[in-house]
């Protein structure tokens, strides 16, 4: 393959877009710049007024395989990676089996081969996330898991979550925590507050996640074992990441997801299903906290916490319906849609916290648009829109609330090694 | 009133309550009548949909319906399907062939009827669901009150108890309000939320606000899953209406009111239910007179 991308403008983590063509062959960034002349050879794409910028990286996909493939699969869930620009992804564990042991870990990593971008994925911390045994964190990490977490649930034991992490100190590998205390959170259906008052639900109050963050991140530095705290949906929330790592030094850093920056608790109107997720949206308030926090850089990644269900589940009465929201096919979309195009903040921030540091936590080589590195990249058009109707998500599933909408911007063209996965 | 469904007191206005009070009117005078039935739902059906146990309001809308001449089918929820673990959507799938015209549904799950009532073209009545709503017996209770208080305009209703998980305070609240009643809350912190109106854990404090109506609720031990207060005595103590307080309560004249079933001992002594403005029985037999009401006013989309 041999491409030319003309006359787009090249992102990256620092910095505005710069104009520049970018020229790839044979899998490789050969130049990044204005070339005097075409290559010869090559097809010349024309990227005026488009933005060229690295793969994007989710470090937090629920892709059901093994056990739940009705809802998602694992090549399904790529193909919605792909369809939104992202070229890399992190599996969570709470499959069923649970991503436990080496057999579950090389079943999943065997399907993920076969698809056309890498799949990663986490382990437990502990045997079927059931939080009573510790999971062979060694034979693990020797099968290929990154990141170790019992994501859906907190580990309910604090004793057990500080011998884990004491044990798996010799094994560079790092943990990661869904926040919550069981018995505060209660139903987790909905954020408590004069939502869940209206609607008659018992509500999940912020302080079941603050209260474990805060366990969860004592512990850790008193291990000194680097956390990364997941989905962060509280403000409070995020003050304590804030307040461990710059006033006592701990190794930690936070997660955000686009729902919890965009949604809140009362956009779940009469019972709408797709504004169901746990941790639950919250204020709006929350939302525009959990922003700046972003801006500021509490939040080391974004990650979209991808939850497929199907349709039937999610037509159930609000409280059976179960927790989570699609978010692969819509992540850089409606980022570009609410808050790039609105100027609140750039092409920068999302290069860095959804495509660089992801990869930098899970020591993987950085994708960047520079001369001699390998194609990893993508081309969104500011100038498009994108309509999401269930025939252009890839998901297996289609519940999210961007669900027939049409947003601004669209990703035209995902390019990864020698391939050219997406051309629209 | 041209809707199809009855779901909450939210999305009524008060355009949409006083005609249907002013229509249960007639249906009560019928009450007293030899013959209490009128054709005017001759030939429809209506299916009692009862995922929750209930005795009065299942056989306050079975009488309802059968004095309007409807067919009225009860669905045996405790032997059917849905025990051998068939979703609500499935079940309302296989009634529909029935044809109901009319589904009257209580769950214990907030939000389910609305559900149904998006699936099916029948009219769907919301007979309770969790703790978000209970519209027609927040229209007894409207209907109840103006009866005593036609001029509704500042009259103060105190509601006390277990408001976290009342379908009913919230209902009643709502339409209260709507018409103009000023509504404040009573209870125990712990069952207490934030909401738009006035808030009193102290019951001297209730009192001293001047309510004109004190509407006690049941505690529901079956939706509580810890703990909420130490025990049924002290609850009696600090937030019941104890013979001492129910003298204070006659001596200034104020009503009582409760949506049943009551629990003797906690919420209320027997007393009470001797006191003559206790309007018990009236809630119950207005009950039967606004289901009636509200069914006669719904319209199905479907033939």
């Amino acid at each position: 393959m041999n491409l030319f991308l003309k006359g787009g403008e090249v992102a990256s983590e620092e910095g505005a877009p710069e104009s520049a063509d970018v020229w790839i062959e044979d899998g490789i960034i050969k130049a990044v710049g204005h070339l005097a002349v075409e290559p010869e050879g090559a097809r010349v794409i024309d990227c005026t007024g488009k933005v060229i910028m690295p793969g994007m990286f989710d470090a937090h996909v629920h892709f059901r395989e093994p056990g739940q493939e009705a809802k998602e699969t694992i090549k399904d869930g790529t193909e919605a990676a792909i369809n939104g620009g992202i070229t890399g992804v992190v599996m969570m564990p709470n499959t069923s089996p649970a991503i436990d042991s080496p057999t579950v870990v090389n079943r999943v990593l065997e399907q993920g081969r076969k698809c056309r971008i890498p799949v990663y994925t986490s382990g437990c911390i502990t045997v079927g996330r059931e939080g009573h045994e510790m999971a062979p964190i060694a034979g693990l990490k020797e099968a290929g898991v990154l990141m170790l977490t019992d994501d859906g649930d907190a580990v309910p034991n604090a004793a057990l979550l500080r011998r884990a992490m004491e044990y798996a100190s010799d094994f560079e590998m790092f943990f990661a925590s869904h926040c919550e205390d069981p018995q505060l959170a209660g139903l987790r259906a909905l954020n408590e507050g004069e939502v869940s008052y209206r609607l008659g639900i018992q509500g999940t109050p912020a302080l079941a996640e603050e209260i474990c963050m805060d366990r969860d991140i004592r512990i850790a530095h008193a291990t000194s074992t680097y956390l990364h705290i997941q989905h962060v949906s509280s403000a409070l929330g995020m003050e304590t990441i804030r307040w461990w790592r710059d006033e006592r030094g701990a190794k930690v850093s936070g997660e955000v997801s686009p729902h919890h920056l965009m949604f809140a608790d009362e956009d779940i109107g009469d019972y709408d299903t797709h504004y169901k997720m746990n941790p639950p949206l919250r204020t709006r308030e929350d939302n525009a906290k959990l922003l700046q926090g972003l801006k500021d850089g509490v939040f080391r990644i974004i990650a979209t916490d991808h939850a497929p269900h199907t349709e039937f589940e999610k037509s159930q009465a609000f409280v059976d319906a179960p927790n989570g929201i699609t978010g692969l096919d819509t992540a850089v979309v409606s980022l570009f849609d609410r808050f790039i195009s609105q100027g609140e903040f750039g092409w920068d921030l999302l290069v860095k916290r959804y495509s660089a540091e992801p990869r930098r936590m899970m020591n993987l080589e950085v994708a960047e648009v520079v001369e001699g590195k390998t194609a990893d990249l993508i081309v969104f058009d500011p100038q498009g829109e994108t309509t999401f109707t269930k025939e252009f998500m890839k998901s297996k599933s289609s519940n999210t609330p961007f669900l027939n909408q049409t947003l601004k911007g669209s990703v035209d063209l995902v390019i990864l090694k020698d391939e050219l996965l997406l051309e629209r | 009133m041209a809707r199809k469904d009855f779901l909450d007191i939210e999305s009524l206005d008060s355009e949409e309550i006083i005609p249907l009070l002013d229509q249960a009117v007639p249906f009560k005078d019928l009450f007293t009548r030899s013959v209490k039935k009128v054709p005017a739902l001759k030939g429809k059906t209506v299916l009692m949909l009862f995922y929750e146990p209930s005795t009065r309001t299942l056989s306050s809308f079975e009488v309802a319906a059968k004095r309007l001449s409807a067919d009225v089918i009860i669905f045996d929820v405790p032997h059917s399907s849905v025990t051998k673990g068939e979703s609500v959507r499935d079940t309302i799938d296989t009634l529909q062939a029935m044809r109901a015209d009319y589904i009257v549904v209580r769950h214990r799950l907030s939000g389910q009827p609305a559900a149904i009532a998006r699936q099916t073209g029948a009219s769907v009545i919301n007979a309770g669901d969790g703790a978000h709503a209970h519209p027609t017996q927040a229209l007894l209770d409207a209907f109840t009150f103006r009866e005593v208080f036609p001029e509704m305009e500042r009259k103060k209703v105190l509601i006390m108890g277990d408001i976290l998980h009342s379908r009913v305070a919230r209902s009643t609240s709502l339409i209260l309000k709507k018409l103009g009643v000023e509504v404040a809350f009573c209870g125990p912190g712990s069952l207490l939320p934030q909401t738009q109106f006035r808030r009193f854990t102290n019951y001297e404090e209730a009192m001293a606000w001047g309510p004109d109506v004190v509407y006690l609720l049941r505690v529901q031990k079956e939706r509580q899953d810890a703990p909420f207060f130490p025990s049924d005595r002290e609850y009696h103590q600090v937030y019941g209406l104890t013979d001492e307080r129910l003298a204070r309560i006659a001596g200034e004249g104020i009503y009582v009111m409760h949506p049943g079933p009551i629990n003797r001992g906690v919420e209320l002594c027997d007393a009470v239910l001797d006191y003559e403005r206790c309007l018990i029985s009236q809630q119950v037999e207005n009950g039967i007179a606004t289901r009636m009401a509200v069914l006669f006013g719904l319209k199905p989309t479907k033939s």
